[in-house]
């Protein structure tokens, strides 16, 4: 008896032309298909970033209700490393993506670990753990800008019944990107936890009960099962968040507007401000160029090592 | 009026004249304007949007004419009315431009002059031309009257020193004419954290510490350019005048502030104030109408305005921060005249006055001369006068956008102590004289100051 794959199967299925099977159809099929879904992404993804590319050799003006389109060569580009608004968003975003990040995979792994073992109530867990990636972006901007509050917040109202003075989280130099950390960890770390948890969940179970019968406690079972196997969801989820850490935007809009000083400026925020606010098309181009390009360089780093990682 | 300013003389004898004629002419042009396409303003949430709401609402009811408003954050209405009028046809019909964008509009020759939709509209002449910002000479990319009536005004947004007047008549304080005497009554009446002498506007923002600096900065006798309206842009901000201005701001902060300057915007300084834990606070005339509102408000009745202070020997120089309707041009032609209709009725006394009672500062002169300003509940309305012919614009020149940017960070920078006045203000001339190069104007710099 022959047993035949699906793909076998299907083609054993169709009738037997010679130009079918094997022709010019089963050559090219595969590239047609394709063709909408690889022009779509070439008009929506491809296209934008070429136009910004392009834009960001320019410099653009209004005249008459025309737009007119100067060439100023690499200007744009060397006039970036002396912008204190893109070397101190370079910096702050660095900083941000950096602790807020760790501090969440951290979180969310712990949160993770404690719901898969815990067997009454864990939907309920997983829904107040989840909640405040639920809340819309401008809804914990006003929140938080709300608790904030030097003189009316709930969290200096709180200090000050341990007799404590109040403190300005949001107009503090020394405090203020802290405390739009402390915000960003808030509301990702159920992104975190979610994507863990899935991982957790979906370990084989059988190797869990080989070591219990083999005498391993929770901390052995932690560094040479769970660790090891989560490898590839850990990867994965640090990448997603790094990514959009990177991109942070919302959050410093809504709670600091990049202030006090520079204290709070990340990239988003200097290329929108560049960008839009002063309508400077060209040199915004040229700051979106290069974040991207740093982006990039950092998806390929990071999936490198994770593939190291893997392999070891 | 010769130099572009509004001599008050003249501004109220030509408000005296108007009024009989607008009263009776007011309700007759209301009843007349004739049925319009519907159209859409795109406009930003200030404080005295509700009453430019309401005074649609009363337009739609008497015309029967449809307006849409399109209502978004101060940045976010100049990001919409920026894509609006670049594409092929326009979303927005009546642009509300601010005192800070609209010279990128002109200059961008984004708007039709309004003439060339109806050739018979003039502006009232109860309506002030706000140091002429009205017209645009497309020749000369100047603001004069010898050029095209591109806009109406549509808020008269001037700051004014708002005070307690119940504490000043307790403490037997004088209203200050002077930034000591200011300086003097503010530590008065500083207990910091129940009362604050003063609340700044320090935060960086879109125009935060900017706008609340120029009065301080112009009523020092500094100026941005050594003279703008004869084309000669010399960065003049880092003048001994310029500095003196921001060493007493921050001064005033220090010494009888709220101890987050810098983190203040518009909406935390009404909230200290409405709170009744600010004794002072230079604030927009738009924010009035929250102060006698028994739901807004715990110093219903306490508030009282007087222009803000100045130098010896120099003016008193509230900031014009008006609004501008103006109508672009890719819009078609009934979308156009139905924002002329509008705007037509809008300026009418009758509308003004509505308008005023809705809690919006109106437009004219003559509503504010007319026995409304006897009534308590309108006491700014002496201050407003008084102030209104000594308004400066900050600039008019549409590289206003990345000034702005510039003097936003820079400011706040001083007022948090990361930099000295001399060294933020210095920072300022080099970097706004560098976008002002590369406009091509005429420009300079001073020597740094040390």
């Amino acid at each position: 008896m022959t047993v035949l794959g699906s793909n076998e199967l299907s083609a054993a299925a169709l009738p037997a032309t010679p130009a079918i099977r094997g022709g010019l159809l089963d050559r090219f099929w595969p590239g047609v298909s394709l063709a909408p879904s690889i022009l779509l992404f070439l008009i929506l993804t491809l296209l934008p970033i070429a136009n910004l590319v392009v834009m960001s050799f320019h410099d653009i003006t209004w005249q008459q209700g025309r737009a007119t389109w100067t060439p100023v060569g690499l200007r744009h580009y060397a006039a970036l490393a002396n912008d204190p608004l893109f070397k101190a968003g370079i910096g702050n975003t660095a900083v941000f993506a950096t602790v807020a990040v760790a501090v969440q995979m951290l979180l969310g792994f712990f949160l993770a670990v404690l719901t898969s073992r815990v067997f009454h109530g864990r939907v309920i867990y997983r829904t107040i753990f989840v909640l405040p990636i639920l809340v819309p972006g401008i809804v914990i901007g006003a929140m938080w800008k709300l608790m904030y509050n030097f003189d009316f917040g709930i969290i200096n109202q709180a200090i000050g019944l341990v007799g404590m003075m109040p403190r300005d989280f949001l107009g503090d130099r020394s405090l203020a990107l802290a405390s739009v950390i402390v915000v960003d960890i808030w509301h990702w770390t159920p992104f975190c936890f979610l994507l863990l948890l899935a991982g957790l969940e979906s370990l084989p179970q059988d190797v869990f009960e080989a070591a219990r019968i083999d005498g391993a406690g929770f901390w052995q079972e932690l560094r040479h099962i769970i660790l090891p196997l989560m490898l590839p969801t850990i990867a994965v989820t640090l990448l997603f968040r790094l990514i959009v850490a990177f991109k942070v935007f919302d959050e410093v809009f809504l709670l600091t507007g990049g202030g006090p000083g520079t204290s709070t400026e990340v990239v988003s925020f200097s290329i929108y401000r560049r960008f839009f606010t002063e309508d400077r098309m060209g040199y915004g181009s040229a700051m979106s160029v290069v974040t991207l390009f740093g982006l990039a360089l950092l998806i390929i780093v990071a999936q490198g090592v994770a593939r190291q990682m893997r392999r070891t | 009026m010769s130099d572009g300013r509004i001599d008050r003389r003249t501004a109220l004898q030509m408000a005296g004249a108007v009024a009989t004629t607008s009263l009776v002419l007011g309700t007759g042009a209301r009843a007349q304007t004739p049925r319009q396409v519907p159209m859409t303003i795109v406009i930003n949430q200030s404080p005295w949007f509700d009453g430019f709401r309401k005074i649609v609402e009363l337009y739609e009811k008497e015309t029967g004419n449809k307006v849409n408003l399109d209502v978004n954050p101060f940045a976010g209405s100049l990001e919409k009315q920026r894509n609006s009028v670049r594409a092929a046809q326009g979303l927005f019909d009546l642009l509300i431009m601010n005192g800070l964008f609209y010279a990128e509009m002109y200059h961008g020759g984004f708007l039709t002059p309004i003439n060339d939709i109806d050739p018979s509209f003039k502006l009232d002449p109860a309506i002030p031309t706000f140091d002429d910002t009205v017209f645009f000479d497309p020749v000369t990319k100047t603001n004069s009257s010898k050029g095209k009536l591109m806009s109406v005004p549509i808020n008269p947004n001037i700051p004014l020193l708002y005070y307690r007047a119940d504490l000043y008549q307790q403490k037997g304080l004088k209203v200050p004419t002077t930034w000591d005497e200011l300086l003097a009554n503010a530590k008065a009446l500083h207990n910091p954290p129940q009362m604050y002498g003063i609340v700044q506007r320090g935060a960086r923002g879109p125009s935060d510490v900017t706008y609340d600096w120029f009065p301080y900065f112009n009523g020092f006798g500094g100026e941005l350019f050594k003279d703008e309206k004869a084309g000669d842009f010399t960065v003049t901000i880092n003048s001994p005048n310029g500095k003196a201005a921001l060493e007493y701001y921050v001064r005033l902060a220090k010494e009888a502030g709220h101890p987050n300057t810098g983190g203040q915007a518009q909406a935390q300084v009404i909230q200290n104030v409405v709170t009744g834990k600010a004794a002072h606070a230079i604030l927009v005339i738009a924010a009035w109408a929250q102060m006698d509102d028994p739901s807004k408000s715990a110093v219903v009745g306490k508030m009282n305005l007087a222009l803000p202070p100045s130098a010896p020997g120099f003016k008193p120089a509230p900031t014009v921060g008006h609004w501008l309707g103006g109508i672009p041009k890719n819009v078609p032609k009934d979308r156009q005249q139905a924002a002329l209709a509008f705007m037509n009725w809008f300026q009418t006394y009758k509308a003004q006055v509505e308008y005023t009672k809705a809690g919006a500062p109106p437009v004219r002169l003559d509503v504010m001369a007319s026995d409304m300003a006897k009534e308590p509940a309108n006491r700014w309305m002496k201050a407003m006068q008084e102030g209104l012919p000594l308004g400066r614009q900050m600039w008019t020149i549409p590289e206003g956008a990345q000034i702005v940017a510039i003097t936003e960070l820079r400011l706040n920078q001083a007022v948090t102590g990361e930099m000295t006045p001399a060294a933020a203000l210095n920072a300022c001339a080099k970097e706004i004289h560098e976008v002002i190069e590369k406009g091509g104007y005429k420009t300079g710099r001073l020597p740094d100051l040390t």
